[in-house]
């Protein structure tokens, strides 16, 4: 599964989100995620990826941006799963803008 | 002196979620309390509860819904179902001159027992980041403002049992004072999680469980009485200055004309019969009555053994002989003990009662109590009866005792 999937699956099962036409690059905000809901998903992150955010992690406008920015965490706290496939490190998302 | 009209109504409650579920309910007794079913309610020694048939999702988004804990999804229905009934465009309006007052005793419970939950039990550090968000008791109160952008006072109450009383009564003094032209005002609690009945139960304030019938367990002034029964919901009334009520044409359903507020010092949680006697009387002075002038009390009525024998007592000292020939209603006996919540929704059965013409009956009295020897209008309502002042008490652990006046306005009547 990749991480957008992963993602998806998060935004399915806590915010009831049609997954089906969900656009990675459309602002969370529009799917009812604010400042105040990122907190929130950073902790279903942690928890879906197995990895640990910094306090002062960052702002992440879109879905494209958070899986840049997980696998970027991934790559640095678990570099054998990158390398062993367990998470596949390129996203599927198009690229970003 | 500003004059101060309820103008609108909303209610989640074991009773109903609308005014007319909820008065249909009373008047014929059903009582709310049941028998919880939840695992853990075998640790329980009487699993009893009053609960509310409510459904979050068909009120709120999910994203919306994982900020709320259930006393403030409850607030924010009742604010949304009073401020409809009112009719008020509140986008209309000056938001600093309306005001929010909520009342609750336990604000977020049910999230901060999920949090110990995690922390304690599962001994996980991976606690809720909303659990401060959905806990903090001003939360509910808060979420009304937002949603309705009051920047006007938003404030919320934690005086126990006696809390919506008091937050209605704070509302009423500074709409009278002309401070706003508008209040939303009442309370919310979601109380039933196992910490909070099990910690109500350890106190002994419980009622056990009827054998025959599990739905009468309450029984307030009753000789077998045992206790209370928690309950859960809100009640929102929407509070509003006189002449800004008949200026936009709204339907008046009621004018709160007196609030007593006095302090029982006699002990944390004991009730005395001066404490109580002493915030009747002052809410006959602020309301400018006599005894014979109150038609109804909504008793506080908690079905416990201290309070009911209180109650009475502080009844008789305050109304003397017309204690016999005025009717009482505790209606606790079937909606269950709300706390925070208890006096916004007694207020709004006070209200609706004057509506339709009836004595709210007192359920599961068979054998009053010898010192419970007052009218209590057992088991059975009064239709027909003419009921144009009802006083409702509430008081609180703490000592913090409030009661509200309301008086009958006819929805047509006024120019």
């Amino acid at each position: 599964m990749t991480t957008l999937e992963q993602l998806s699956r998060i935004l399915v099962q806590h915010y009831k989100i049609d997954p089906t036409g969900l656009d990675p690059h459309a602002p969370l905000q529009q799917l009812g995620i604010d400042s105040l809901g990122m907190v929130e998903l950073l902790f279903f992150i942690e928890d879906e990826f197995h990895v640990h955010l910094p306090s002062d992690a960052p702002l992440l406008p879109t879905l494209a941006d958070a899986v840049v920015y997980i696998d970027d965490l991934i790559a640095k706290q678990h570099p054998e799963s990158v390398t062993l496939g367990a998470i596949p490190a390129q996203p599927k998302a198009p690229p970003l803008a | 002196m500003r004059r101060v009209a309820v103008t609108g109504i909303g209610v989640v409650s074991p009773l109903g979620n609308s005014a007319e579920q909820l008065i249909a309910n009373a008047v014929a007794g059903r009582s709310a309390v049941r028998v919880l079913e939840q695992p853990w309610c075998r640790r329980l020694a009487a699993p009893l509860a009053a609960t509310a048939t409510f459904n979050a999702d068909e009120h709120f988004d999910p994203p919306r819904l994982r900020m709320l804990d259930r006393v403030s999804q409850f607030a924010l229905v009742a604010a949304r179902d009073a401020i409809d009934h009112a009719r008020l465009d509140v986008g209309n309006q000056d938001p600093q001159r309306i005001g929010v007052f909520v009342g609750s005793g336990m604000g977020g419970s049910l999230s901060n027992d999920e949090g110990y939950r995690t922390l304690y039990q599962e001994q996980s550090d991976r606690i809720k980041p909303f659990t401060i968000l959905t806990g903090m008791t001003n939360a509910a109160a808060a979420w009304i403002g937002t949603e309705f952008h009051i920047t006007g006072p938003n404030l919320t109450y934690s005086t126990a049992c006696s809390s919506s009383a008091v937050a209605i009564g704070e509302a009423w003094n500074r709409l009278r004072h002309g401070e706003l032209d508008v209040a939303f005002a009442g309370g919310a609690e979601a109380p039933l999680s196992f910490g909070s009945l099990k910690a109500w139960e350890a106190l002994h304030t419980l009622a056990t469980v009827d054998a025959a019938d599990a739905a009468t367990s309450c029984k307030p002034f009753s000789a077998d009485r045992s206790g209370m029964v928690l309950g859960e919901g809100a009640a929102i009334v929407v509070l509003e200055e006189w002449a800004h009520a008949i200026s936009r044409g709204a339907t008046i359903h009621g004018e709160l004309i007196g609030y007593g507020l006095v302090t029982d010092v006699a002990h944390i949680t004991r009730p005395s019969v001066a404490g109580q006697a002493a915030a009747l009387q002052a809410a006959l002075t602020a309301a400018a009555c006599i005894p014979a002038s109150i038609d109804c009390i909504n008793a506080h009525a908690t079905g416990t053994l201290a309070n009911d024998a209180v109650e009475t007592a502080a009844i008789k000292q305050v109304f003397g002989e017309h204690a016999y020939h005025t009717p009482i209603s505790a209606t606790k006996a079937i909606h269950g003990h709300l706390l925070g919540a208890s006096g916004a929704l007694e207020f709004v059965l006070c209200l609706l009662s004057m509506q339709r013409k009836v004595l709210l009956p007192t359920m599961h009295l068979q054998q009053p109590a010898p010192d419970c020897d007052l009218d209590y209008v057992p088991n059975c309502a009064r239709h027909d009866t003419e009921v144009r002042t009802i006083l409702s008490s509430s008081f609180a652990f703490g000592g913090t005792n409030a009661v509200l006046v309301a008086r009958y306005a006819d929805p047509q009547g006024f120019t």
